[in-house]
């Protein structure tokens, strides 16, 4: 079975979907997409871990006059994430299936459409292919959003209007960035021109290039994540997103972002990749505290999540931008925990607001732990693996990440710890002041219904055994992330992960 | 069975029980959860005492077990496996846990029979246990972070177990943000101490010290050393991060018993005795855990002189008797300080108990202002206070005074500059038997308050409106926890029992070791800190017995002070009040921590908040870097709203002519 049947089957479905109509379509898109996840399991069974090298590699030439390639490979960079994608769109299709939409096959085609292009992006290996999935994304959203979003009218254009002018710019300036790549890479070594990534790590550009190119592809990543100071669209675009598309815009498509620096940034421009090393290790801190203190501060539940996510994904930038082993093994750990966090807590935020007379205000929340014990212990439960506390595989990933900086850049690792104590006072907060306290008398006390934890036990199960077993995604990536960091680490100095600690003394770069 | 077998078990009955009573929460409130809750632990504990028989068996060099599940984590320079470690401080450390956990099981059976939250606390207390036997047992690094991070889990849901009370679930956030900056401390201490070791494992740490890893580091080992001390000062309660210790007392009674003052509270103590290797190798950061604790074990007594709620004169307690452990396991005296947290879980656990059934009678109120009498009305809650009252204030030949005075005897062999940590124990000590027996007099002598008189007959006092104890708000009653019975230990067989056996600990443990006659825990302890500097650190023989000497004076020195003032001039108390109004209010207010650290930490971080969303995320965030594109938005949105287009589909295709003009130039320029 070939990676495009993977690709592919959420739009084929989707279409379906679409022609056959508003009775089909919902159930049709549940069966979709846990056809996909079972493929994608299918693959995660079959795929080698220890090799850094591509597997069920597709290989087709696509538009051969410049270059551009239908190139996909898995590797043990996006094998979880594949997993975790289709996991999570699962699940966001089941959540949504939970109430009525107007227009259903118009919505699942959206979401079916947003899916097949995660995953594209996830394993092309081309570079143009990439941008092309990239891009791809934006337009589901920008209709989920706009047709389906929460709130008024005003409310929903406003949202849009700034996810749209915010991503757009980070796209164009990527689609410049990665045709220049291809361009800059044939003229200076003088080569036909070719977007392939394996390629284009042969064919390092000089210093000069790397760095502009770097920086448009950062501004594209770091909006898309959204990165502390790009993630002006991130109030109101969240605000604005129906939830179960928000889930899945929080939980995976970030994550192509993070991704994106991994697959593409590191290998390819890694004298860039040193040279802005801090200036993106103090975005990622920057993002950390920041969303930290405007998570602290929130008055909407959505919104506490929503910087919480700003926040977890200055993680991930840290981990990445340790430029060793142990960050990037964390960051991409932590790719996968945030993800299988998001959607529950997105659902719970749903669950919250379906009991405060739909309102997502915290204040108009309070007491409900009292007759729905099982909602109040899913909810800790999530909260906690949220805050990383030890013992969930996020606390796994953190330590990763906080140990790659702290061989690297020390004092970034100091700072940083903060943000871990903070995640604590934010989550708890939101937790015990919808949960717990006086009952509010807006405020319904009702226990989740046999539906609903139909969404939430599966995400609870997974974040338990991915708890006890966090070695499942670092054994797979171990090999790939290792290579991927191996030329940035010869930038720097490192010397292998075994030695980085002793090297790492001598070397304050 | 090996073992490591029956440490597996240990953790496994704990465990086993947390899930069996969380899945059948609905059937078994109100009944069989307490049941099933304490034989969970008493199956662990029969499971420790078959380790320590089955260890014990082993030849004294090989009483250093580990075994492991599966890898946890092992990528890049981690090596982090779901491994025990297994050797007679860990076998001791679960001892003492899972006894002690049996005992207030029962004793909940009893205090929590009509709370409706019964089935969820049983399934809490059960979790608590499971984590700190996973601290204690933790072969590696990683895994004691968990653990520890899982008792803070714990004690946090029973603190804030009364969750209708904001008193309580504002202790509970605060225990677990302090926690978790212990936490972070412990983290970044590991990494200081990984970055030379190259292992997580405890084993292979203690032998990379021993081959030199750190020689030509010594300051980072300091540095991690330090780290690793905020961790234990954050969970033991000691200065600056002592402040959650006293409002964790929102948590019912026996939880104050079991996590805030028998176990998870000396976490700390575990930590320093077990790193021993790193504190010896990095003297600087033992002595300042040294000087921590005594500066905790003074400034706690003091505190204690003046609270009135009765609980929170026990934590004060608490938090002074870790000052000593904590200053004793800094100072070399491994078996001492691991004496003293055994007898102290006793006596301390006891204490608790009684308090338990002092505020039960009470119908809920926990100030020892409107405590009196209740000598004649609850015998067997008196006699076990007066036996856990004789214990702390250390009179012989009552537990805590032989513990207490080893580890005092051993600071002060350490000579030089311990000779004032020295001193300051025994004032502490002093200030022990003044503050112990002040409480003792105040709830039991004198003339009977209402409470008591109605109790003598044979009624247990009702508050027709119930109150939260801590601000005197209206409990809203219809959520039926706390429970709307009120229990004491008199007519109650569980309490009885289980504080009847700690009672009995609590007087006859100083037998284990009794200078010069036996020293059965040091012996037993042998092969733990066997390579240990201070093995040979003894105090002469008449150091000892001036020790014992003294110890015996200062406690029935404070003891009587506080008769003098409590029971034969009632007035006295009042008139020092008025006299030292200025220290008076000082230790009120517990040395002004609580305000510090508002006015540095937490202020500070809620102004920034407020200013990032009122003023920073508008204006900067919103306006500078949307700043053109939303402000032409903005500016033409009269035109958007005409054209109902939008101005956006306009904006895109300008954004897509230009980003394409860029990329034609590129691809014409390539060719």
């Amino acid at each position: 079975m070939t990676l495009s049947i993977l690709i592919w089957l959420p739009l084929v479905v989707a279409v379906f979907g679409a022609i056959l109509g508003a009775k089909v379509a919902p159930k049709l898109a549940v069966l979709g997409s846990l056809a996909a996840l079972g493929i994608a399991i299918s693959f995660v069974v079959r795929f080698e871990s220890g090799q850094d090298t591509l597997q069920f590699v597709t290989n087709e030439s696509w538009i051969s006059e410049l270059g551009i390639s239908y190139k996909l490979g898995v590797d043990g960079l996006n094998v979880v994430l594949l997993l975790l994608t289709t996991f999570l769109f699962a699940l966001a299709t089941i959540f949504a299936n939970l109430r009525e939409w107007d227009r259903p096959g118009l919505f699942y085609f959206h979401l079916g459409l947003a899916q097949t292009a995660v995953l594209g992006a996830f394993c092309a290996q081309d570079l143009i292919l990439f941008v092309a999935f990239f891009d791809l994304m934006l337009i589901p959203f920008y209709f989920l959003t706009g047709i389906w979003g929460c709130g008024d009218r005003e409310q929903r254009v406003r949202g849009t209007q700034k996810l749209v002018i915010y991503t757009l710019v980070g796209s164009l300036l990527m689609l410049v960035a990665a045709v220049a790549t291809g361009v800059l890479a044939s003229q200076q070594h003088d080569t036909d021109l070719t977007f392939a990534l394996s390629a284009l790590q042969e064919l390092p550009l000089s210093e000069g290039s790397q760095q502009w190119i770097f920086l448009c592809f950062a501004a594209a990543f770091l909006v898309k994540m959204p990165a502390f100071p790009l993630h002006g669209w991130l109030p109101d675009g969240y605000k604005a997103m129906p939830l179960p598309a928000l889930a899945v815009f929080s939980g995976v498509l970030s994550k192509v972002a993070a991704y994106g620096f991994l697959r593409i940034v590191l290998p390819v421009f890694p004298d860039a990749s040193v040279h802005f090393q801090e200036l993106l290790l103090l975005i990622a801190l920057a993002s950390i505290l920041y969303g930290s203190a405007m998570a602290f501060s929130a008055q909407n539940v959505r919104l506490v999540v929503a910087y919480s996510s700003v926040a977890q994904m200055g993680f991930i930038t840290l981990g990445i931008f340790a430029l060793n082993e142990d960050g990037a093994q964390g960051a991409l750990l932590q790719m996968v925990n945030h993800g299988l966090v998001t959607v529950p807590l997105f659902f719970i935020v749903a669950l919250l607001a379906s009991r405060a007379g739909g309102s997502e205000e915290l204040k108009d929340m309070g007491g409900i732990a009292f007759r729905a014990p099982v909602l109040a212990t899913l909810f800790l439960i999530v909260s906690l693996a949220t805050l990383a506390m030890p013992g969930s595989a996020n606390f796994a990933g953190e330590f990763l990440i906080l140990l790659g900086v702290f061989d690297a850049k020390p004092a970034f690792a100091f700072f940083a710890a903060l943000g871990v104590a903070l995640a604590a006072v934010y989550m708890l907060r939101a937790f015990i002041r919808s949960m717990h306290n006086r009952v509010n008398p807006s405020a319904d006390s009702r226990e989740i219904t046999f539906r609903d934890l139909g969404v939430l036990v599966p995400s609870v199960v997974v974040i338990v055994a991915l708890a006890l077993y966090p070695q499942f995604g670092l054994s797979k990536s171990e090999a790939t992330t290792k290579a991927a960091v191996a030329q940035v680490q010869a930038k720097t100095g490192q010397l292998t992960a075994e030695t980085s600690s002793q090297a790492s003394e001598e070397h304050t770069p | 069975m090996s073992t490591t077998t029956w440490a597996w078990l240990v953790l496994a009955f704990p465990l086993a029980g947390t899930i069996l009573i969380g899945l059948g929460h609905k059937r078994l409130a109100r009944g069989p959860a307490g049941a099933i809750g304490t034989l969970a632990i008493l199956l662990a504990f029969a499971s420790a005492v078959a380790s320590l028989i089955s260890l014990q068996g082993q030849d004294e060099h090989h009483r250093q077990l580990t075994s492991s599940l599966w890898d946890y984590a092992v990528s890049g320079s981690i090596d982090a496996r779901l491994a025990i470690l297994v050797d007679p401080l860990s076998v001791f450390m679960m001892l003492v846990v899972t006894g002690v956990s049996t005992l207030i099981h029962l004793y909940s059976i009893s205090y929590m029979k009509s709370d409706r939250g019964n089935a969820r606390y049983f399934a809490y207390l059960n979790f608590f246990v499971f984590s700190m036997l996973v601290l204690v047992l933790a072969a590696n690094f990683l895994l004691l972070i968990v653990g520890w991070a899982f008792v803070g889990a714990a004690s946090y849901l029973l603190i804030s177990f009364w969750y209708r009370r904001d008193t309580a679930t504002k202790a509970g956030i605060k225990a677990f943000v302090i926690n978790v900056v212990g936490d972070v401390g412990l983290v970044l201490g590991t990494f200081f101490i990984l970055r030379y070791s190259g292992t997580l494992d405890f084993l292979g740490t203690f032998e990379a010290v021993r081959a030199g890893a750190f020689d030509a580091h010594e300051g980072a080992l300091v540095a991690g050393c330090l780290l690793l001390l905020v961790g234990a000062f954050a969970k033991s309660a000691q200065l600056p991060f002592h402040t959650w210790l006293p409002d964790a007392m929102e948590g019912p009674t026996p939880v104050s018993s079991l996590i805030h003052a028998a176990t998870m509270v000396t976490a700390g103590v575990y930590l320093i005795s077990r790193m021993f290797p790193l504190f010896e190798a990095a003297p600087a950061a033992a002595n300042v855990g040294a000087i921590v604790g005594c500066a905790t074990l003074l400034v706690a007594g003091t505190i204690a002189l003046t609270q009135t709620d009765i609980k929170r004169v026990i934590a004060y307690s608490t938090m002074s008797q870790i000052g000593y452990m904590i200053m004793g396991v800094s100072a070399g005296a491994y078996a001492a300080g691991l004496f003293h947290l055994m007898t102290h879980a006793f006596f301390k656990a006891l204490l608790f108990m009684a308090a338990g059934s002092i505020i039960g009678a009470m119908a809920g109120a926990q100030s020892l202002d409107k405590m009196s009498g209740f000598k004649r009305a609850m015998p067997f809650t008196f006699g076990c206070f007066v036996v856990g009252g004789l214990a702390l204030s250390g009179v012989p030949p009552f537990s805590g005074f032989f513990s207490k005075d080893e580890i005092l005897a051993m600071v002060g062999a350490r000579e030089g500059w311990f000779t004032v940590l020295y001193v300051v124990g025994y004032i502490g000590a002093f200030l022990t038997g003044i503050y112990t027996w002040r409480m003792i007099f105040r709830a039991f002598f004198n003339r009977p308050c209402p409470e008591a008189v109605e109790l003598e007959h044979g009624h247990i006092a009702h508050a027709e409106y119930p109150t939260n104890p801590a601000n005197g708000e209206r409990e809203d009653t219809e959520v039926g926890f706390p429970g709307p019975e009120h229990v004491i230990a008199d007519r109650e067989q569980p309490m009885k029992i289980a504080m009847g056996l700690l009672a009995i600990g609590a007087t006859i443990l100083g037998v284990l070791q009794i200078p010069f006659v036996t020293h059965v825990i040091t012996d037993f302890l042998e092969p733990t800190f066997a390579d240990s500097k201070y093995v040979h650190l003894h105090a002469s023989d008449g150091m000892i017995w001036f020790g014992m000497i003294l110890g015996t004076v200062v406690a029935l020195a404070g003891i009587a002070i506080a008769y003098h003032i409590w029971v034969r001039k009632p007035g006295t108390a009042a008139a020092l009040q008025a006299r030292f109004g200025w220290l008076h209010r000082f230790l009120v207010n517990k040395w002004y921590f609580d305000e510090l650290i508002d006015f540095l930490i937490v202020r500070p971080w809620a102004a920034a908040g407020t200013f990032f969303r009122t003023w920073f995320e508008p204006r900067v965030v919103d306006g500078l870097f949307i700043g053109g594109a939303t402000g032409i938005v903005r500016a033409g949105s009269a035109v958007v709203r005409t054209l109902q287009s939008g101005f956006l589909r306009y904006y895109a295709a300008l954004l897509l002519l230009g980003g394409g003009a860029v990329v034609l130039y590129f691809l014409i320029a390539s060719s």
